[in-house]
């Protein structure tokens, strides 16, 4: 293995190591927070994958995570003790029926019209299989056909943040299943076989920190097949990778539907951890600043885009907590944004990289008088 | 008679009325080098398109040996044996020189097909050697973005023997190479015949001495002559066509 992918891994591996061991000098309070943060990190890498390597903007990346949010959402709202309607066997959610007809059986097969779309979601692994399903179906479904119609680059960006406000929309107008604007809060805990993932104990920031890992290295391993190598040739030149004889849109579609699913996994953990699904989380807003994330951190690094959400979200908490800061950061992330975008291309991933770059061409010569002292200032003025 | 590798019939586009190619009937032999000469807008690469699928024909027909590949998806005629160079140079600017090599190696169209880690032993020895004819093997690491124009046009070409498709089309792969380059550009070409039938469309008349056997001229969207390089340059309906044009020089 070459020394850069050597190092690659390593700061993988240290990335991992980190985050396994936060646990020992962190509070409940904070870990539950860091939690959150590194679903963020999830969302990232969903990011990184289809705009720096399949070259999709996708400005809707909300709308699979929302999906996989909902889904495990609806699950865990039927496991919800306090919400539910008491004492019949069949329990129904409580907003239902404080908004139910007059007359209508309590029964969640039919308390409104469309309830009985609630029923599979009794099985709590009914909404987690669906919290990844939907995404992928939704994804494969447009990337179908906006893929084989060799729509590219803005207009694809103009489509998937159509999409995400009309199912927004959608979401809110649908307040019989939905709960509407208010989205499912008041759920119960995620549970696997007896042990319960209450957001504020550590085995829940271990099924977090684990997925990540898990979701990271496997993502990295994804790019480094023959298909990641293709996609990014898909990338740089459709038509040239097309008169090769790939399969383009099978690839776009692909690795569309991979990111879908990554980020319907993050809704999924986002709801383990915070405990409810909103229709904010298809705001415009939300899905913009996941861009940012990936920017900062570096579009074109699975680990860099997901250090970059991490990152800025540690750094708005700890300031948005000084008093009178809080609306000066929103200027300020923007700003960083528009100075990545103009002066650094490749996001922090792309300094560390330099960096890494220039200390394996240093090392033949180590010796600390290697360089003269001219060439060392250039090469920090550069 | 050697085996026909690709047979054009009677092909035609219409572009709104305009009939960009018109007619065209050729048979290119297998392991030919067939030079398609014609001024600007003869419709030398329209004709390209059409063989290669990316526009479709309206009439005629195209046959790589015995299957009829009229009209096909284009990943599919490259994967019937048909492949391409074009005449602004397309490569992966931002993979590596070794890595491009590596893309076109990949003999299975599918993303399922090549979810796979490396390519093999004999892929990678197969593209040392193309990184030897073309002469990029110092190059290899760079990011292909960094190449000169002349390495670029070299890159494509390694991408094409890469790939081994059985008819290769060249469209002005010489285009703004300097002398030296050409002269090059003309050796990769030639190592490339017998091992492949290549269609070359070429304004360098220097260059096509180099490389031609056999001629055919367009015009106007129709072959307006066949022949060797002598043939056609004494051809006095040739000498007419080009009269006012770029001149045949
Ligand atoms: N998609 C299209 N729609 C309309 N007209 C077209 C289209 N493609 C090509 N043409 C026209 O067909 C004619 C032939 O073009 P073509 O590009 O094939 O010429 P060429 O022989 O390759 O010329 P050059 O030497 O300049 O490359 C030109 O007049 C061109 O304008
Ligand atoms: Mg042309």
């Amino acid at each position: 293995m070459p020394m850069k992918r050597k190092i690659d891994w390593a700061i993988y591996a240290a990335f991992v190591v980190l985050v396994m061991l936060l646990p020992l000098v962190m509070d409940a309070f904070w870990l539950n927070r860091v939690a959150k943060y590194l679903v963020y990190g999830m969302l990232g890498v969903a990011v990184a994958l289809s705009w720096g390597y399949a070259g999709i903007l996708n400005l809707g990346q909300g709308l699979f995570f929302g999906a996989g949010a909902y889904m495990l959402a609806m699950s865990l709202k039927l496991a919800s003790t306090t919400s539910l309607q008491q004492g019949s066997d069949k329990p129904v959610p409580d907003f239902m029926l404080w908004n139910a007809e007059p007359g209508a059986p309590t029964e969640l097969c039919c308390i409104n019209k469309a309830s009985f779309l609630w029923l599979p979601f009794q099985s709590q692994w009914f909404g987690v299989a669906m919290g990844l399903i939907l995404p992928v179906l939704l994804a494969t479904i447009l990337g179908t056909i906006v893929f084989r119609k060799r729509i590219s680059g803005v207009f694809v960006s103009i489509i998937t943040l159509a999409l995400v406000l009309l199912v927004r929309l959608v979401v809110i107008d649908s307040q019989p299943v939905t709960n509407g604007f208010n989205g499912l809060t008041d759920l119960g805990w995620f549970n696997v076989a007896g042990l319960e993932f209450d957001p504020y104990i550590v085995p829940t920031y271990y099924l977090v920190a684990v997925s990540l890992s898990l979701v990271l290295v496997g993502t990295r391993l994804l790019i480094d097949t023959r298909s990641g190598l293709i996609l990014q040739a898909v990338r740089d030149d459709q038509n040239r990778a097309r008169y090769l004889g790939f399969d383009v849109p099978a690839y776009q579609t692909f690795f569309f539907a991979v990111s879908a699913a990554i980020a319907g996994f993050a809704g999924m953990l986002y709801v383990i951890v915070s405990e409810f699904a909103s229709p904010t989380f298809m705001d415009l807003t939300f899905s913009i600043t996941m861009v940012v994330w990936a920017a900062v951190g570096g579009r074109a690094s699975i680990l860099g885009a997901c250090i970059g959400a991490i990152l800025i979200n540690t750094i708005s908490a700890t300031v948005s907590e000084t008093e009178g800061f809080a609306e000066a950061w929103k200027a300020i992330i923007g700003l960083i944004f528009v100075l990545v975008v103009l002066y650094l291309p490749r996001g922090l991933a792309g300094l560390a990289h330099d960096f890494i770059d220039r200390l394996l061409a240093r090392k033949p010569t180590a010796s600390p008088q290697a360089l003269p002292v001219s060439e060392t200032s250039s090469q920090l003025a550069e | 008679m050697a085996q026909s590798a690709l047979t054009i019939d009677g092909l035609s586009v219409d572009f709104e009325g305009f009939k960009a190619v018109n007619g065209v009937t050729m048979t290119v032999d297998d392991g030919e080098l067939r030079v398609l000469l014609g001024a600007n807008g003869a419709g030398k690469t329209t004709l390209m398109d059409l063989i290669s699928g990316k526009t479709k024909s309206t009439d005629g027909r195209v046959y790589l040996h015995d299957t009829d590949i009229t009209n096909w998806e284009e990943h599919k005629i490259a994967r019937a044996g048909i492949g391409r160079k074009f005449q602004i140079p397309s490569v992966f600017k931002e993979l590596t020189v070794r890595r491009n090599l590596e893309v076109a190696s990949c003999k299975k169209p599918g993303v399922f097909a090549n979810l796979r880690f490396g390519f093999g032993t004999d892929a990678e020895r197969n593209v040392d050697e193309v990184l030897e004819l073309i002469g990029l093997t110092e190059e290899q690491d760079r990011i292909a973005a960094y190449l000169s124009h002349g390495q670029t046009q070299w890159l494509e070409l390694g991408l094409l023997i890469t790939q081994n498709p059985k008819i290769i089309l060249l469209d002005e792969p010489t285009a703004g190479m300097t002398q030296a380059e050409t002269h090059k550009t003309s050796e990769i070409v030639n190592n490339l015949k017998g091992r492949h039938t290549i269609i070359v469309v070429e304004h360098d008349m220097a260059f096509v001495r180099e490389i031609a056997e056999r001629i055919t001229v367009l015009h106007l969207g129709q072959v307006l002559a066949e022949g060797n390089v002598e043939q056609i340059e004494n051809n006095p309906k040739v000498r007419e066509a080009y009269l006012g044009s770029k001149g045949i020089s």
